[in-house]
This record gives C-alpha cells, structure tokens and sequence, in this order.
C-alpha cells in the first residue's frame, strides 16, 4: 500500500498498551503534540519512552498516567517555563521511572539498534554514577585493550516524528535541525509521521537530499497542520508562550489534563483523511 | 561568564542556556572575535535577529550556513572537538560533582532534578567545562552529592554570589562578586571555602561590556533564569 496517509485516531491506536516508543523532537521543539495528546485522549497505559531530551510530551503523558518508563538524559521545558512539573510530580510520587542517561547514551543505544548490533561504546562517563544506577557495562577494546563503556541496543516499537512536510508513502522533510528524529526513524521498527503539509512525491523527488526519512521506515502518514503546537515547527511557527503557561495552569488542577484534552481535541482532529 | 571564552575556542551552547547563549554572543563581539559558537539548535555562528529564552529553538541558528544535528554534535565532543561547554546543575559537591539528577531514593526522590543531559560524557571530553547556576544556597553547593550525574574537566563554576574553580581535586573561590560579603558567601555554602578569607573580589563589567550587553539582548533574555522556578 502507497497510500499511508490516516487519521490521528487510527494513527494513535497503532501503538499497543507497553509498547516502548521514542518521540521526535526536543522538549518544546518540533514535538508531536496533537499525537501525544491523542495517545493519552485514547488512555495509552504502560508505555515506555526512549528519549534524549523530551519536554512537554512527557509532562503530558505522566499527568495522563500513560507511562510508566522514561530513558532520558533531561526533561525540560525550556526557558521561560523551566522544569516539567507533572514530570517531576509523578517521579516524586513514584508513578514514573526514570531510567538515568546521558542525552548521549540513549542515542547510542539507538545507534546500536538503527545498526543491527547489540551495543554500543560511548566514549566519556568516567566518574559518573550513571553507568552503575543504569546497568551499562564497561569492556575492554579488544584492539588496544583500552576500558570502555557500552550501552545495550533499545529497539522502540514505535517512533512518532513531526515533520514539515511529507508525502502520502511517508518521505518526510524537517527543517531546522532534525534533533535526533533521523536516528529514531532508523532505529525503531516503524514510523508514525505527522506533517505539517501533505504534498504530491515529485515535491520530494525534485530534491532528494531534503528528505530526511525516507518512506521505506513508514507505517502511516498524518495530515496535522499545527500539528507540535504549543510547541515550535520550525519554521512555520515558534512556541505558543501563552499556551504554555495555560497549559500549566490547567494542569495544576487535580485530573486538569482531561479537561484539557478534551479542549483540544477539535483542534488536534482537524487533519483531514484521505481514503487509502 | 563571557570573558571565561579565548578568543580562537569551539564553544558549545546547550540546551536550557540563556545565560551561555547571552556570554558567548557578548564574548564573540568583544574580546573573542575568533570563537565559534556552536548551538544546539543545529548551527554554528548564528546571526538570529533576536535573541530568546529557549536555547533549543532552531530560529536562534539562524544565519547558520549548515545544520548540525544532537548526534553531529555529540560525536564532536566524543572525537574531543569541542574546546569550552557550558553547564547547568542542580547540586555541586565540594570536590566538583555534579547532581543533576534526584536527592533521595532513586525509585521514588525527594526532589527530582531534569537530568545531567549530556555532562556525563562532556564533562571528562570537553577541554574546559564552566558550570553555572542562577541560584546559591547550601542545599546546592553541599559537602557532597547524594548521586554523581557527571564530574570531569571544571574550569569554573559562576554563581550569583562568586566564581570559583577547581584546585587539587577541590573548589576554592576564585572572586567574590562586589557587594558579597564573605559571610554571606559562607552561609550559603554547605562546605567550608579554604581560602575564603584572602580570595580576589570579581572584576565589575566595563562600561563597554554593559553597553554591548544592552545592544545584544534588548529583550533581557539574561534575567529569564534569575525568575525560574526550578
């Protein structure tokens, strides 16, 4: 099927119940927001998140109680609005685990898995408590004899990138820097792509080089225009300050984040499907 | 912060850094012409036409002639490419660890920090690392950290109270900043300062840095962390 291009909803019931996935992205860059508010609309349960750096996607989803798991290297939200505190509650209250990386370490372990092998030397960590709390393993090189650590293969069931542009097959386009999206796209076993724009493929094929994730790693494609708002797309739009803050402050409440979900959904569902 | 930049250094901006972005934008207009400043963002020398608050945002590698990605990046500082970094913290110990990760047990923390980011591995890489925070009390700088994030290559670590540096395996002050008295400085330190009493006081900013300053960030995006709630 050439054709991938669904919903949100149906795009978002692709992910199971303890699946392990990795978002595109970094903290309120180029998230795919309207999909991580989806997920948790569908009330996802138990998942697992593989991410260096991820922001209002995780702070959404443990407010949402939608994840159990998070290997990360640090959660944000960036100036102005700081820490993620619906993150930070849900570690405090031990609803959330926190498996401690490097930003560095979760891509090699990526790496491993976008290379087909079962680890991955990452140069650095020495004086780190990291290594022991985290079960990585320290070899020796066996051509110097020289000790270094290595850290395993992570295969995300699923990764969900947020692109520019996309084509209905799933070539997608990022502007901006791609962050660590062109290595999830390669390391997870499929690709959800939400995009900004659905164009014709010749768009792509005029110009090969800008597609970042070719279309062979894709399951489906979904049309979100606005799709990482609050945060940033880069170069459509920057991050919305006052829906962040509201964001914040509807969370505060006791179970805000339905209320806000339920707000959002209108907005979140408003790309169009195109029958296969 | 700015005059810690050498003219001539590859120096790294991260994540979650309006205080680095602000020195090394200054530093670049002053005395470091030379530097190159390396953004998260995904650019070198970037020429945005405002400055922000989140340092992560790809308009701020505006003006960059190529994008350099989060795993370019970190390969660089693994082939030891990067000359100067600079790093947040959430507690620092007075041998120069670094806690950025959680106070208590682990499954279940008193306080949870965001994460060391990539510290871990540019702490020992990077040539020179200067550490920063917005804030100084004794339940930041303590005797010594419940949980070791990262630890390495310290060259500085600037506060709103002083500057200190790492000598023979321990912090020691480097310069007071002016209007600090010395016991305002050893009450917010959770260790004792050995050489508190005879340590220089912190050159003030020229009237050319203040007024470069102002050019460069009209918005104050160097007060923004000075408000945060972390």
């Amino acid at each position: 099927m050439s054709n991938k291009q669904v919903s949100l909803e149906e795009a978002a019931r692709l992910v199971q119940d303890g699946q392990v996935i990795s978002i595109g992205g970094t903290l309120c860059q180029r998230v795919p927001a309207a999909f991580v508010r989806e997920l948790a609309r569908q009330g996802r349960r138990d998942l697992e998140l593989v991410k260096s750096s991820p922001g209002y996607d995780i702070d959404l989803l443990a407010a949402a109680r939608c994840v159990r798991r998070v290997r990360s290297g640090i959660v944000s939200l960036e100036q102005p609005f700081g820490m993620a505190p619906n993150f930070r509650r849900a570690v405090e209250e031990g609803r959330l685990e926190v498996i401690e990386n490097a930003c560095p370490t979760v891509m090699a372990s990526l790496q491993a898995a976008s290379f087909g092998v079962p680890f991955q030397p990452v140069a650095g960590l020495e004086g780190s408590d990291i290594p022991a709390a985290s079960g990585f393993a320290k070899l020796a090189d066996p051509f110097t004899g020289k000790e270094v650590y290595v850290v395993p293969a992570i295969q995300p069931d699923w990764a969900i990138i947020h692109a520019s542009e996309a084509d209905s097959r799933g070539n997608a386009r990022i502007y901006g820097s791609p962050v660590w999206d062109r290595l999830m796209s390669r390391a997870a076993k499929r690709c959800i792509i939400t995009a900004e724009r659905i164009l014709p493929t010749d768009h792509f094929a005029s110009q090969p080089e800008l597609t970042v994730i070719p279309e062979l790693f894709v399951e489906a494609v979904v049309l979100a225009p606005g799709g990482a708002w609050p945060t940033s797309s880069h170069p459509d739009y920057d991050v919305d300050e006052a829906a962040m803050w509201d964001y914040l402050a509807r969370l505060r409440a006791a179970d805000g984040v339905f209320g806000y979900l339920e707000e959002t959904k209108g907005r979140d569902r408003s790309g169009v499907r195109v029958a296969a | 912060m700015a005059r810690l930049i050498r003219d001539g250094e590859l120096v790294f901006v991260g994540v979650n850094s309006p205080l680095p972005l602000v020195a090394a934008t200054l530093a670049r207009r002053l005395h470091a012409p030379n530097s190159t400043l390396l953004s998260i963002g995904g650019g070198f020398n970037p020429t945005p036409a405002r400055l922000g608050p989140a340092t992560s945002s790809a308009k701020l590698s505006a003006g960059s002639a190529s994008v350099f990605d989060n795993v370019d990046f970190y390969g660089l500082v693994a082939r030891r490419g990067v000359d100067l970094t600079f790093l947040g913290l959430g507690q620092l110990d007075e041998r120069g660890r670094v806690n950025s990760s959680f106070i208590g047990e682990r499954h279940r923390p008193e306080v949870r920090f965001p994460g060391g980011g990539g510290a871990a591995t540019i702490l020992p890489l990077a040539r020179r690392v200067v550490l920063w925070r917005a804030a100084h009390s004794p339940r930041i700088f303590v005797k010594r950290v419940p949980f070791v994030t990262s630890a390495g290559n310290i060259d500085r670590v600037v506060t709103p109270l002083c500057v200190f540096r790492l000598d023979a395996g321990r912090l020691v002050l480097d310069g007071l900043h002016p209007g600090v008295s010395r016991e305002e400085l050893a009450e917010n330190t959770g260790f004792a300062i050995a050489n508190l009493p005879e340590a220089p006081v912190t050159q003030p900013p020229t009237q050319e840095e203040l007024t470069e300053l102002r050019r460069i960030d009209p918005d104050e995006v160097r007060r923004v962390e000075f408000s945060r709630r972390d």
